[in-house]
């Protein structure tokens, strides 16, 4: 099964990078962005197959980023992050369109597998398509 | 665009407010948290009073209202009351004397007019004769024993005497005609009155005869011959008995030199008043004093005066026994005002004090309340920054952890200490993790989610999770769950988390070689229990009400003591509530009530 690609969201710089280069290590094609406005535009720029959201993002409500997202690549899944231990953060992500949501602290078997479950969901709703790789601009 | 990407470390100077309203510069953000905070601080600093109180002066501060009270009280019913009471009976006691005061001179009066009338009446009698016969009709013996008995029909007259211009007697009727025999009266001061007035009327004096007399005389025209007369005292004296003046009373005449001309019934014709004050000019006057009141008037011109005399007891009595009734109800009355008062006062005083304390223990535990909900946020706020740090150092330390797999074994020396470090940071990550979840538990707010749940599979499954645990220990779970068990709506994910935490608790106090028993059933009441009895330690008094406290814990170690308060927690918001006590072993006996649904099967 192959890796989906990944944009990784949060506004803490040390856990993207870091988490950058533990996916990239093992074949994950993924990028980074710290704000929503930066991966707004990422996500417009590439079709990622998934995008890790951190609902606690600084400048913006990330909900808000969220439902963008959704409606730039309606077939991107959003896996969303949230420091929240309740179900209620979690769900209303899930209303909003997330696949599904992960509580923070998580590790890193846990949320690479999350990442993937999503990845073959897309992958399954596609109509029987292959995931598409990096293409500019589509 | 690669794959990879670039990433340019963007280092912007941030800061964080609570809100996460990101801000350029620091001190602008750490202003604004402050002010925020300030806020936030006040309006729970306005919510928790501080008790003013001490218990051993609030003692003394309730019974100092008591006394103000009753005071107060009393003084506003008892002083007008006393006042208006001694201001009417002053007034009742001044009318009182006014009234008899005129009653007293309208006595003296109606007397005066009696003796005046009576002795002109004498005189006039005298004067007739004297009109009506010559002198020497009058000058013999036997005419005057005859006129004599003709004018003293009523005995008023002693004697009755005819004297010649040079004082010698003519004739004499009466009782003392051995005594006056050959006396002579020209040297007499009378005798020279009536022959210069025409007529005279004597103070009392004892005469040539030894008693106390009166004496009218009056002389002819001619002055040839003066008759006289001595009148009867008594008869006089009967005059003033017969005024009502009340006992302790008197009447009686005086001159003007204060010399008695009648006799007192007291015994004392002392007067507070010179008789000079009286004259015929001045008509009745009324003299009081503390024992007395006077009423005198003048009689015959001015010479002598009459004085009437009552005592003040006796015109007073009845005034005083009324007022010493008056008085032993006033204070009757003063009695019952204070004792009204202080009973009043005292009963709603002790229920002031009784809402007051209700209102200080109120306090406390809206203080209580409120204290722990501030844990609650502060926990929830705390647990919340904590997770994305822990977050971190978990994916730092698995990535660490995943570099050391590239690593040949031989190439570093210490491996196995970088890969047992690295676990162990993972470890407590995880352990942080338990700890700020069980806090964010602790404070959740949201609704459970509800479904149809078979509370004794709950049970059976939560057993199963802990037997590998409990049979290490020896210790034996045996369930006892009521058949037909009816389905409740609830929660099965938390209520699992309840029953886990419970069973743990139990077997972390058996320790080892023991027992638990799981039992359910429906209640009356529309509720189902399910019962966890252990063989354990027990739960001594003081503590039986500690446990359900967050951060409380009889176990030394890593557990944060949130179970049982988050147990309870999630037990009482799904409708239920937890009770604990000790059983006959001596372990401790966990109660979850829990709500059925009217209708489930």
């Amino acid at each position: 099964m192959e890796e989906p690609t990944v944009l990784v969201v949060d506004d803490e710089e040390d856990f993207v990078q870091t988490l950058l280069k533990r996916l990239r290590r093992i074949g994950v094609d993924c990028d980074g962005a710290y704000n929503g406005i930066e991966a707004l535009d990422k996500v417009s720029e590439r079709d990622f197959d998934v995008v890790l959201l951190d609902m606690k993002l600084v400048k913006e409500d990330g909900n808000d980023v969220l439902r963008e997202i959704k409606l730039l690549r309606p077939e991107t899944e959003v896996v969303i992050l949230t420091g929240h231990a309740s179900a209620s953060a979690g769900r209303e992500g899930l209303e909003h369109g997330a696949f599904d949501y992960l509580i923070k602290p998580v590790e890193f078997e846990t949320l690479h597998e999350k990442l993937r479950e999503a990845g073959r969901s897309r992958f399954d709703t596609a109509d029987g398509r292959a995931p598409e790789k990096c293409k500019p601009n589509s | 665009m690669v794959a990879g990407g670039s990433l340019d470390s963007i280092n912007r100077p941030r800061s964080w407010t609570s809100d996460g309203v990101c801000l350029p510069f620091p001190w602008i953000g750490a202003k604004a948290k402050a002010k925020h905070k300030f806020f936030n601080m006040k309006m729970y600093a306005a919510t928790i009073e501080k008790d003013v109180l001490e218990p051993r002066s609030r003692n003394a501060y309730y019974f100092r209202q008591k006394v103000l009270i009753i005071l107060l009280m009393t003084m506003v019913s008892v002083i007008p009351l006393v006042g208006i009471s001694y201001f009417s009976f002053q007034y009742f006691k001044n009318s009182w004397i006014d009234r008899t005061s005129v009653e007293l001179a309208s006595l003296a009066d109606s007397r005066k007019e009696t003796i005046e009338l009576f002795l002109a009446n004498q005189n006039n009698q005298l004067n007739g004769l004297i009109d009506q016969y010559p002198a020497e009709h009058l000058s013999d013996q036997n005419n005057l024993e005859a006129l004599f008995q003709a004018v003293n029909k009523s005995g008023v007259i002693t004697d009755l005497d005819v004297i010649d211009q040079t004082g010698a007697h003519l004739a004499y009727v009466g009782p003392f005609s051995s005594q006056l025999a050959g006396r002579n009266y020209s040297q007499a001061d009378w005798f020279a009155q009536t022959m210069r007035q025409g007529e005279y009327t004597s103070d009392i004096f004892t005469g040539f005869r030894g008693v106390p007399h009166i004496v009218v005389a009056a002389a002819n025209p001619e002055r040839t011959m003066i008759l006289r007369e001595t009148i009867n005292l008594d008869l006089f004296n009967s005059l003033l008995a017969s005024a009502e003046v009340g006992d302790g009373g008197d009447a009686f005449i005086i001159n003007r030199n204060g010399e008695p001309q009648t006799a007192s019934r007291l015994d004392s014709t002392a007067t507070p008043f010179s008789p000079q004050d009286v004259s015929a000019d001045s008509g009745t006057k009324v003299f009081t004093t503390n024992d007395y009141i006077y009423s005198a008037t003048s009689l015959k011109n001015g010479d002598w005066v009459l004085v009437l005399k009552e005592s003040m007891d006796t015109l007073l009595s009845e005034y005083n026994s009324a007022r010493n009734k008056a008085g032993a109800l006033i204070l009757l009355a003063i009695l019952l005002i204070a004792t009204v008062a202080t009973v009043l006062t005292n009963s709603i005083i002790n229920r002031i004090r009784v809402a007051d304390e209700q209102r200080t223990a109120l306090n406390e535990r809206m203080r209580e309340v409120e204290k722990m909900a501030l844990v609650g946020r502060l926990a929830a706020s705390v647990s919340h920054e904590i997770n994305n740090p822990l977050q971190i150092i978990e994916n730092q330390a698995g990535w660490i952890s995943e570099l050391l797999e590239d690593e040949k074994q031989g190439r570093i020396s210490d491996f196995n200490e970088y890969e047992d470090a690295v676990e162990k940071i993972r470890s407590h990550v995880r352990r942080a993790k338990s700890i700020t979840h069980g806090l964010l538990g602790f404070s959740r707010v949201e609704a459970a989610e509800h479904e149809k749940t078979d509370v004794n599979q709950l049970i059976a499954e939560t057993i199963s999770f802990l037997e590998n645990k409990a049979a290490d220990n020896r210790i034996s779970i045996t369930t006892d769950l009521q058949e037909n068990l009816p389905s409740i709506r609830t929660d099965p994910a938390q209520l699992q988390q309840v029953f886990l935490n419970i069973v743990t608790n139990a077997i972390d106090a058996i320790g080892h070689d023991g027992s638990i028993t799981v039992g359910t059933r429906t209640i009356p009441g529309g509720r189902m229990v399910a019962e966890f009895s252990d063989t354990g330690h027990g739960l001594p008094e003081d503590i039986r009400k500690k446990i359900y406290e967050p951060f409380f814990s009889t176990k030394k170690g890593e557990n944060a003591g949130l179970g049982l308060s988050i147990s309870r927690n999630i037990v009482q918001r799904l409708g239920g509530d937890i009770e604990s006590s000790n059983n006959a072993q001596g372990g401790s006996i966990f109660q979850v009530f829990l709500p059925v649904e009217p209708g489930s099967i």
